[in-house]
């Protein structure tokens, strides 16, 4: 079963619109929704989470569409972390403890006490008080309470140091050592994806350009440095974008499988792969 | 719904302890106008919990947990009920309390009823407007309503008073059935149209 699967998504908002998107994320699996501010990636996570209504297209999650009556029961499985935790300004943590414990059946509050005391969170501070990493520790830690299946999680480890931003990431994985837990995570921080994720996908201007393997999409790129006559040399098509690097030289993305066999490619990050080709569809 | 309701009480408790005070001391004050303004205050505490979610924009999280509209709308009305009647009950009380010991002041558990139809009948009116254009324009027809029904209230009261001869509010029972008439109609048009409205909003 697949976790997320949204099928020719269309949402239009005037200036700015979300086109035929499609994605599915498999059950079992991380996948990283990477993509510039203004991308839509936080439209996706409303439309996904039926907070939006598509103009046009089907959204499910855990096999159930979010236009669905039966989508209100399938929230209790879904924990959800937003760009910001849009918690009343005068409550503590104790006191959202209490009201989420009304709010999902399966609330687990010794979980919940666990994250406090692991995120190291003041129990009676007002969330006004709270630092912007402490606002983010807490919505993970009541989204990861409730027993959910599926983490859907929008700019999560944002803010937060990068001890504390490590030991979040060592916790998304061990919740995905679940057979049937899932994450859908969106992050500036593409090295975090790097480290946990199994997809990535990529929205460009409310277009998704590629939801690949990670692994995969890692091995159909190089990195290739040489002077601009050697990446003349290749075909057009092999060279997603190109910038130039110290000394006259060229660093240029190129696909593997069109590039000749003598030239030496380097092994790309994400974050090369992602700010090649948001250069190259901006040439373009 | 018991959720948001708790949250409400959380919210508007810290906030408004100042204000809480405030309405014990109008409900404690040996006049029928008091006893309304109290009562009346306390049908606004629904738009001050509105005006504390849209501060923490706490929609955009409501909408990705498993509340349905109706739970995320009525909440504010049982809400406000809740404080009408709470105050209702504090002031009577604290006004039987008087009567008892001080002949000047006045106990009518009538002119108390019509003080919860008209905050019932304010609510009922303005919440759907605040659904549909949030709180800060919302508040100003609020006040314009405020200011109209207790305008028309001190008047209609002057007017009875003075057509009654002297003696306290002499038409209070047929207001009363009126009111409590509107008031319920109200809320019945109320509801749905703030559900309506909410549902519309693209949070």
């Amino acid at each position: 079963m697949n976790a997320i699967e949204l099928s020719h998504i269309y949402k239009s908002f005037g200036d700015f619109s979300i086109q035929d998107l499609c994605l599915t994320v498999p059950s079992g699996t991380i996948c990283g929704l990477v993509g510039e501010n203004g991308a839509g990636k936080s439209t996706t996570i409303r439309l996904l989470m039926g907070a939006l209504r598509p103009d046009s297209g089907n959204a499910s999650v855990l096999g159930v569409d979010v236009s669905s009556r039966e989508f209100l029961q399938i929230k209790e499985d879904v924990g959800v972390v937003l760009d910001e935790a849009y918690f009343p300004e005068s409550l503590n943590a104790i006191q959202v403890g209490k009201i989420m414990a009304v709010t999902y059946r399966r609330w687990d509050q010794a979980a919940y006490e666990r994250y406090l005391n692991r995120f190291d969170l003041p129990e009676k501070r007002q969330f006004k008080d709270f630092s912007r990493g402490m606002r983010m520790k807490l919505a993970i830690a009541v989204a990861l309470s409730h027993q959910p299946k599926l983490l859907v999680l929008d700019e999560a480890t944002a803010g937060l140091d990068p001890i504390v931003r490590d030991e979040v990431l060592d916790i998304f994985n061990e919740f995905t050592r679940e057979e049937d837990h899932s994450i859908l995570i969106s992050s500036h921080i593409l090295s975090d994806l790097e480290k946990l994720c199994d997809y990535i996908a990529f929205l460009h201007q409310g277009k998704l350009l590629f939801c690949e393997e990670k692994d995969r999409l890692l091995e159909e790129y190089g990195i290739l440095m040489d002077s601009a006559e050697q990446v003349d040399c290749l075909l057009p098509e092999a060279v997603v974008a190109r910038e130039a690097s110290g000394y006259g030289g060229v660093r240029a993305l190129v696909r593997r499988d069109l590039a000749p066999a003598g030239f030496q490619l380097e092994k790309p990050t994400v974050e090369d792969i992602i700010l090649f080709l948001v250069k190259g569809a901006k040439t373009r | 719904m018991k959720a948001l309701m708790m949250k409400d009480t959380y919210v508007i408790w810290k906030q408004m302890k100042f204000f809480l005070v405030f309405i014990v001391v109008f409900a404690s004050i040996p006049s029928s106008f008091n006893n309304i303004f109290a009562i009346v205050y306390a049908a606004m505490l629904p738009y001050s919990a509105l005006a504390y979610d849209e501060r923490s924009k706490w929609d955009q999280l409501a909408a990705m947990m498993p509340y349905t509209t109706r739970d995320l709308v009525l909440s504010k009305y049982v809400f406000g009920w809740l404080c009408i009647a709470a105050a209702s009950v504090v002031s009577q009380g604290i006004q039987l309390v008087l009567s008892i010991f001080w002949k000047d002041a006045q106990f009518s558990l009538t002119f108390s009823l019509l003080a919860v139809c008209c905050g019932i009948c304010i609510m009922s009116i303005t919440l759907p407007l605040m659904f549909r254009f949030g709180v800060e324009k919302g508040r100003l027809t609020m006040f314009l309503i405020i200011f109209l029904v207790c305008g028309s209230a001190g008047a209609i009261s002057s007017i009875a008073e003075s057509a009654g001869r002297g003696t306290f509010f002499a038409f209070q029972e047929p207001a009363l059935i009126a009111m409590l008439a509107t008031a319920v109609v109200l809320s019945i048009v109320s509801v749905p149209l703030s559900m309506k409205f909410y549902s519309q909003r693209q949070v």
